[in-house]
């Protein structure tokens, strides 16, 4: 039980401490205090997620049941909050300010949103011991929970955040396939969703359309909207095999790569550490996903095991997404790496969902 | 399968995609991306030496560098681009329009500067460089350019700057040279260049996304070009342009003794600073222009020698003893060669060869050519330095052109006859010689014996290299020859009736020979080559003038300039 505990603790400190050092490596040259303190800002917020994750590993889960309403309407509240007093940043109304620090609703609401269909698909009549989701039709299976999770989504991709409001959608889609919704009823949404694309189309801004195009060919604006990509996958390929070394990396440390702290941290930290120190952090954080999907699999509860399968889809597709993007695999949206890039609200939802999977793993031995 | 199972395969599919990915980023593409990232942030910012200076023999300044300002603004120090530019408007006193043009036309990057004014005033600049604390975006470059303070002076001998040619940057690549790279044609500028040219220093920066310099990785230096020295007298050399101004032609003066030029002078001349100006118009009127400007015409045209020949035939007569000083040939003003009737200019009775040098006897010559035979006249005007070149360090020297009966045999496949003996006698004919060549003949009558490599650079970065230069050959003719032939030459200027009695009043003792050579069309080419003074000779001198006239003409400048050496104390 203590096992997968300390495999994920190490792996996220592990993973948290490169991250410091990079985010150390892409501002220290910067000038200003505010971009020289930013890594002791993350070491903060590591401090405040470790905290969190050993807070939620002996909060038990089971709570989240009875909770899952209240956090979704506050999760739905501070959407609804960030649109009359977000901070703008970045072209985007994405933050609240709370205090000292700035607060990104959206990432709350990925959890609240998979605690909330974990709940809704692990239901059980008061008569039966078996899911009520088998026998689900297709309002009760598809259309109903699409509109707990489209009402959120809306709201997201309204700031605009369309990765993190796709990511949500992913997760449906994930969790959808892991309950016992019938597929028929899966592939109906899919057409439902992928056929009117060519017509939302009109719908997305047109940064967000060029970021399309872009992504097809980076190339057609190398210096606005395909810079990044171009810089990114110069800053990954110019690290070779062993990285130019710490603190040595020409593309990030002098700033041609822009959000080299955030989004981007992959390429900065592939730029310092080569192929060699980026295949063992994909390694590690496939490590930690895997950890999640065996304690979802070894989990009987159900509500437990749909949750612990919800918060390792969300990692696998968070992680994925950005690096994909790193290497200009995939669109660019603005998605954080997991445990490395900069940004409070993300380390500690991450820690938090991490904390859950350790609680979940440690309560199934109670049973 | 169970549906955990496919979504555990889809999750390792994942992550092998992205492997794959990395692996062709990191490792397949890695060298193209290093060598991206290595030219995203490293800059070369060149700084410029100026090129090598060209000087007379004593070390006065032909040639040399004029700083001119140019006004450039570092744009990642700008802080309000109006009040910079308001600034150096109203110091410049021109419009803030057009700076602000020039400003938005010729901007790079941040860290660039940008030129907003070039060649501006010394006084504007200092006054400029006052504002550097309080605006420190305003950056007064110095730039070197070629300066000539005597103008048009000896320009063939210098020639001129400009940018590098397709044709020489293919061949001097090798060499370090590049586009846009300021190289010399023609003349020392073109011949010396690789000494004169500087070596280009700069910076090599490293910069971040916006341009700004981040630390200097390494410097080198600029470094001047070496400077030349020609065996240019500066004084000589105004001399003999104030008098050839207007004349088409071309005078020279050597010194017998080493070969060193100390003067040499073409007209019509060009002025090498419409180049550096950029004067397009200029520059296409001189290449336009039937006068030929460009050519150097004491080492890049030949003319037929006339007269001044003579002295090859004198010189042959006396070695083979065909002739001796109490030969004497009755001139009856014409001579029947074969069928032919060749005339002499005047009629001048019976003559010896003293007689006949300083009165130009054609006949005289004309006998002396048939008894020679042609082969000998060319073998002896090879000897004394016609018909092949002179070894000149400028490029564009022509070899003129001696004719021999075997010559016309195998390239004409015509005979050769006793009238053509006759006509190369006098120098006339298909017999080409250049003015420096001529020079370089005399010389030999000057030092009695030596043929000399005429030069023209003494020195390079300080190096004397007359030693080197200076090549003597002897000429293995009898002492009394040179002494027979320098009396005759003396006798051109001293006798009453001698073609160069003009000379006679200088109070310097000069000895030479006058020639009028015939041309198929215009008026004669007038010569006159001659050594001073005559006990010593220190100078040889050469005054050619095309279609000048009779050799009259050319006496009468050779007397003068002699007469303007005489007075300012330089003989």
């Amino acid at each position: 039980m203590r096992n997968s505990f300390f495999k994920i603790l190490i792996l996220a400190l592990i993973i948290a401490s490169l991250g410091i050092l990079s985010i150390y490596s892409s501002t220290y040259q910067k000038e200003g205090t505010p971009w020289q303190d930013i890594y002791k800002r993350q070491m903060l917020w590591l401090i405040i997620g470790l905290a969190c994750f050993f807070f939620m590993s002996r909060f038990n889960y089971r709570k989240l049941w009875d909770a899952n309403y209240f956090i979704y309407g506050v999760a739905l509240f501070f959407l609804l909050l960030v649109f009359s007093l977000g901070v703008i940043r970045l072209g985007a109304q994405r933050w609240l300010r709370i205090a000292w620090f700035n607060f990104q609703p959206a990432e709350f609401a990925k959890l609240a949103i998979i605690i909330f269909l974990a709940r809704y698909f692990s239901r059980k009549a008061i008569d039966d011991t078996s899911l009520l989701s088998g026998k689900f039709g297709i309002f009760q299976g598809i259309i109903l929970p699409f509109i707990f999770v489209a009402l959120p989504m809306f709201l997201i991709i309204q700031q605009p955040d369309l990765g993190s409001g796709l990511m949500l959608m992913l997760v449906f889609v994930g969790l959808l396939y892991l309950t016992n919704v019938r597929l028929k009823y899966i592939f109906m949404l899919l057409a439902a969703l992928i056929l009117p694309l060519p017509f939302f189309w009109h719908f997305l801004h047109d940064y967000q359309k060029q970021r399309l195009l872009v992504f097809l060919n980076p190339n057609i604006d190398p210096l606005g909207a395909g810079y990044t990509v171009i810089q990114s996958r110069i800053a990954i390929g110019s690290g070779g095999f062993f990285g130019r070394g710490w603190l040595h990396g020409s593309q990030s440390q002098l700033y041609f790569l822009p959000e080299s702290h955030t989004d981007f941290i992959f390429a900065t930290f592939s730029e310092q550490w080569g192929f060699l120190g980026s295949i063992l952090l994909i390694l590690m954080y496939y490590l930690i996903i895997r950890q999640g999907f065996i304690i979802a699999q070894r989990t009987a509860d159900s509500f437990g095991r749909l949750l612990a399968y919800g918060i390792s889809l969300l990692l696998t597709l968070q992680v994925f997404i950005n690096l994909a993007m790193n290497m200009g695999l995939a669109p660019v949206v603005g998605l954080p790496l997991p445990l490395m890039s900069y940004g409070g609200s993300s380390v500690l939802v991450t820690f938090i969902a991490l904390g859950i999977l350790v609680n979940i793993d440690r309560t199934r031995n109670v049973f | 399968m169970e549906r955990k199972s496919i979504l555990n395969l889809i999750i390792i599919f994942m992550f092998g995609a992205l492997i794959i990915g990395l692996l062709d980023l990191g490792l397949f593409q890695g060298a193209k991306f290093r060598r991206l990232s290595d030219s995203n942030c490293i800059r070369l910012i060149s700084q410029s030496g100026s090129r090598g200076n060209i000087l007379d023999r004593n070390g006065e300044i032909i040639v040399d560098n004029k700083i001119s300002y140019d006004v450039m603004i570092l744009p990642q120090d700008l802080n309000d681009i109006d009040q910079v530019l308001t600034l150096i408007s109203r110091i410049l006193n021109v419009e803030v329009k057009e700076l602000k043009t020039a400003f938005k036309q010729n901007f790079i990057s941040s860290s660039v500067p940008v030129t907003v004014a070039t060649n501006i005033e010394r006084k504007n600049a200092i006054l400029l460089g006052e504002h550097k604390i309080e605006q420190p975006s305003i950056i007064v470059a110095p730039k070197p350019l070629r300066h000539y303070p005597y103008g048009a002076l000896a320009s063939q001998v210098i020639g001129y700057v400009n940018e590098i040619d397709r044709w020489r940057l293919t061949k001097l690549e090798d060499y370090g040279y590049k586009t846009k790279d300021i190289v010399g044609f023609g003349g020392v500028e073109e011949k010396y260049d690789y000494y004169l040219r500087q070596e280009e220093g700069g910076l090599s920066v490293e910069v971040n996304h916006r341009g700004k310099v981040m630390r200097v990785l390494g410097f080198a230096p600029p470094r001047n070009g070496k400077d030349v020295m020609l065996t240019l007298d500066l004084k000589i050399q105004k001399i003999v342009e104030e008098n050839l101004t207007g004349r088409k032609g071309s005078i020279i003066l050597m010194d017998p003794s080493s070969g060193e030029i100390l003067a040499l002078a073409s007209y019509p001349n060009f002025n090498p600073a419409v180049f550096v100006d950029k004067r397009t118009k200029l520059i296409g009127g001189l290449f336009n222009d039937p006068d030929s400007p460009l050519i150097n015409r004491a080492i890049g045209s030949s003319y037929p020698p006339a007269s001044v020949f003579k002295v090859v035939l004198a010189s042959a007569g006396l070695e083979l003893k065909k002739i001796n000083t109490s030969t004497s040939f009755v001139c009856q003003g014409s001579i029947m060669v074969g069928a032919r009737k060749f005339s002499c200019w005047d009629v001048h009775g019976q003559e010896n060869i003293f007689q006949a040098l300083a009165h130009s006897c054609d006949v005289f010559f004309y006998k002396t050519g048939l008894l020679l035979g042609a082969q000998n006249i060319h073998d002896y005007a090879l000897k004394l330095g016609l018909g092949r070149n002179v070894g000149f360090e400028l490029a564009g020297e022509t070899s003129g052109f001696i004719p021999s009966p075997l010559w016309r045999k195998i390239n004409k496949f015509q005979n050769w006859f006793d009238g053509d003996t006759a006509n190369l006698s006098i120098g006339q004919g298909e017999c080409l010689v250049t003015p420096l060549q001529v020079t370089n003949m005399f010389a030999v009558f000057a030092n009695r014996g030596y043929l000399l490599s005429p030069y023209i650079v003494k020195a390079v970065g300080g190096l004397d290299l007359s030693g080197k230069k200076k090549r003597l050959s002897a000429v293995c003719f009898k002492k009394s020859t040179f002494e027979v032939i320098a009396q005759g030459l003396a006798k051109v200027v001293s006798d009453a009736q001698g073609t160069g009695n003009v000379l006679s009043t200088l109070p310097i003792k000069v000895a030479g020979k006058t020639g009028t050579s015939q041309v198929s069309h215009g008026a004669t080419h007038a010569w006159f080559v001659g050594f001073f003074p005559l006990d010593k000779p220190r100078y040889v001198i050469c005054v050619f003038l095309e279609n000048g006239g009779p050799g009259h003409a050319a006496s009468v400048i050779a007397k003068q300039i002699i007469e303007a050496m005489h007075n300012q104390g330089l003989i």
